[in-house]
């Protein structure tokens, strides 16, 4: 979704601080949800083999647990999509959606049909992004047929565990990638002439505002809007992600936090001239709110996009995203000095 | 896309009473979307920027199939739009609203045949997730007559080669569906192509694609130079500090030529070319690139950069003279640009309409 939201910089862009916006997002969110993310996919990796040596409703449940914990880091990492998120696929590897077609879930049920050992025994990294991540994984922990894995299930075990150790793999390399020290990190943190891939202070402000919005078009373009349909009698949960691990609102509940934890390290609230400060405190009220609702979601996402109340809560939850990402492109890129060109959308 | 009829009419009546000769055959008009005050038009323009005719339309706008021998053209919404609107370029005809068949939409080109008698456009069957290029037949009032598989995914532009026979179709490789919007749904398995199509048959007679490593370039928008060779712009969709080449050629039978210029244009150039055209020679070849404000050019016969013009929010070329396009911008300007020089012909006004992508030369 690179250049979803292409800004084209405009002026000199007023500094978040003498030091620049990107240190403070590294030190404020990057570093410490890569570290989280890091560790609850290795949590998640080490947990399947468990259940694969030891199969039972108790290591069945422990993975369960961990593929919700690290899916809740997942949500906050995944609002980074750029420099080493966006990488060599990265982004779709973790996380392959929209899934319009069904790619994945073909994908996957051939896979646990075939009993093709040699095909992942080196792994899953050379396989299509579909197999690689989140989604199929899922599928192969509370998917058709997955209660098996308590009462033990080779294969499908194997699967799981090539997944989860994929994960973990991509994981750690984007975390390095950002870690001090790298050359994007230093372009991020101190741009300057010579440096890749930002030189100036503009250029960082602008991918911070375009990771928000992009943020922000992905809960809504490509897991509210699909399942809501444009009325109820449209509503189908199962174009919703995760709904069969009943994770749909706490995975989208983590991408808004993200945003927000974001939106926070940014220090609009402090940096941004006094009249402008409404904009970055207006953004974070309408999160809160989407938020908050969505957390009042009660019945799992296959009946609750069709079903008052939920449906009315998913609904708002999108209104909610809808001004803030209003906000983030329109009144937060212009306080910044930026602007986004009237023909600078690509895909045209 | 629904025409506002008596707009349209008024607008017609203004053009009607525009000087005698204004629109003779031989002048050079040209066809623009845009959008102005919150509302969205397609305009027909002279070469000093000046509105000839005016269509209101529903949505934005993209860009046209025109019969250049009946001064016929198809403005097509901007994708995933499913509205296009067929019009009289003089305006002695009402216009007439086409509707994408059901489960497609356009990606806002096209192309006539050399006879007028059919129309070709840049179409997404989107939920079999493949590209193909829809057949209309002009004087059954549009009718569609059925389709083409274009080889590939996410067909956008589409020229029409100098042999009067052959398409050339640039599959930019991107699967989109209109259900989100307009998110890339295939970024990991993206594979762009050029693919040449016998319009008679549909045939595939050629297609050729970039080096597997530039599988995440997108090829999007061409033109054909005085040679008959096709020139290329692309966005790339991989990752933003990579800057591979955004301009290519290909001459039949041939691979692909890419074209990288002097250093720092690629970075300038923010991984996105939005317009290519030619000059009226079709020996220079202009590349516009709306991220970085600027158009480059390019020698056709050899690929040579010859030089750039910086222009905030730039997209639009198209032939202007020889050595010369006429370019135009989101924020109303309106220039004569070449490798060497531009000139102002409308200035930067916010009253000004915004100039969207494209710009043709009819």
């Amino acid at each position: 979704m690179r250049g979803l939201w292409a800004l084209v910089l405009l002026a000199a862009v007023l500094p978040a601080s003498a030091e620049g916006v990107g240190r403070p997002v590294i030190d404020g969110f990057v570093e410490p949800s890569n570290a989280a993310f890091t560790r609850s996919t290795a949590d998640l990796a080490a947990s399947v083999e468990v259940l694969c040596d030891k199969p039972g409703n108790d290591t069945l449940s422990a993975s369960r647990t961990a593929f919700a914990t690290a899916l809740d880091d997942w949500g906050h990492v995944s609002v980074l999509r750029f420099g080493p998120l966006a990488a060599d696929s990265r982004f779709e590897k973790l996380f392959f959606w929209p899934d319009a077609r069904g790619i994945g879930l073909k994908q996957v049920q051939g896979l646990l049909t075939s009993s093709d050992l040699d095909g992942i025994s080196s792994g899953m990294a050379g396989k299509s992004a579909a197999l690689q991540g989140f989604p199929a994984l899922e599928f192969t922990l509370y998917g058709a047929g997955s209660d098996s894995l308590a009462a033990g299930d080779p294969w499908r075990c194997s699967v799981a565990s090539a997944i989860a150790s994929n994960i973990a793999a991509i994981a750690a390399t984007v975390a390095q990638e950002w870690n001090a020290g790298s050359p994007f990190a230093a372009s991020f943190a101190a741009p300057a002439e010579g440096r890749e891939p930002y030189r100036t202070e503009a250029e960082v402000q602008g991918e911070i505002v375009k990771a928000l919005a992009t943020a922000l078009q992905f809960i809504r373009s490509a897991e509210l809007a699909p399942p809501l349909g444009e009325e109820p009698a449209k509503a189908n949960g199962k174009r919703a992600p995760m709904w069969r691990s009943r994770l749909t609102a706490p995975l989208i509940v983590a991408q808004i936090d993200g945003v927000r934890q974001l939106l926070a390290a940014a220090g609009y609230e402090r940096s941004l001239p006094e009249d402008s400060r409404y904009i970055a405190s207006s953004i974070r009220f309408e999160l809160d709110n989407a938020i908050r609702t969505l957390g009042q979601v009660e019945g799992p996402a296959e009946q609750a996009f069709g079903t008052e109340p939920d449906r009315g809560r998913f609904a708002f939850a999108e209104l909610a995203l809808h001004h803030a990402s209003e906000l983030v492109t329109r009144d937060l890129a212009a306080a910044l000095g930026l602007t986004m060109g009237f023909n600078a959308l690509d895909g045209d | 896309m629904e025409i506002d009829r008596r707009t349209f009419l008024t607008l017609l009546g203004a053009a009607a009473m525009a000087p005698s000769g204004a629109l003779a055959s031989e002048e050079q008009l040209y066809l623009a979307a845009r959008a102005r005050g919150g509302r969205h038009e397609v305009a027909v323009l002279d070469a000093r920027g000046a509105d000839r005719l005016v269509l209101p339309i529903e949505d934005r706008g993209h860009s046209f199939a025109i019969d250049h021998g009946r001064r016929t053209a198809v403005a097509f919404a901007r994708a995933p739009g499913r509205y296009a609107v067929a019009f009289d370029i003089a305006g002695k005809a009402v216009p007439q609203p086409l509707v994408a068949a059901e489960g497609r939409h356009f990606f806002g080109h096209g192309i006539f045949s050399p006879d007028g008698r059919l129309m070709f456009a840049s179409e997404n069957d989107y939920e079999a997730g493949k590209g193909v290029t829809g057949i209309y037949d002009v004087g059954k009032g549009f009718a569609r007559l059925g389709e083409f598989d274009c080889g590939g995914i996410g067909p956008h532009d589409v020229v029409l080669m100098p042999d009067g026979k052959t398409a050339c179709v640039a599959n930019g490789g991107i699967l989109t569906h209109p259900d989100y919007d307009k998110l890339k749904l295939n970024l990991d398995t993206m594979a762009p192509s050029l693919a040449y199509l016998d319009i008679a048959s549909g045939d595939i007679v050629e297609q050729v694609s970039l080096p597997a490593d530039l599988h995440k370039l997108s090829i999007r928008h061409l033109i054909v130079d005085a040679s008959g060779a096709v020139w290329f712009g692309c966005q790339y969709e991989g990752d933003a500090g990579d800057r591979p080449p955004l301009v290519g050629r290909h001459r039949r039978g041939h691979e692909p030529e890419l074209f990288a210029g002097p250093p720092d244009l690629l970075r300038r150039m923010d991984n996105y070319v939005g317009s290519v055209s030619v000059d009226t020679s079709g020996e220079i070849v202009a590349t516009s690139s709306p991220l970085g404000g600027l158009v480059a050019f390019w020698d056709a016969a050899t690929g040579r950069y010859l030089g750039e013009q910086s222009m905030a929010d730039v997209c639009g070329v198209a032939p202007l003279k020889p050595g010369h396009v006429l370019a135009t911008t989101g924020r109303g300007a309106v220039d004569d640009m070449s490798p060497s020089a531009r000139a102002a012909i409308l200035g930067e006004f916010a009253t000004n309409p915004a100039w969207d992508n494209h710009l043709r030369l009819v």
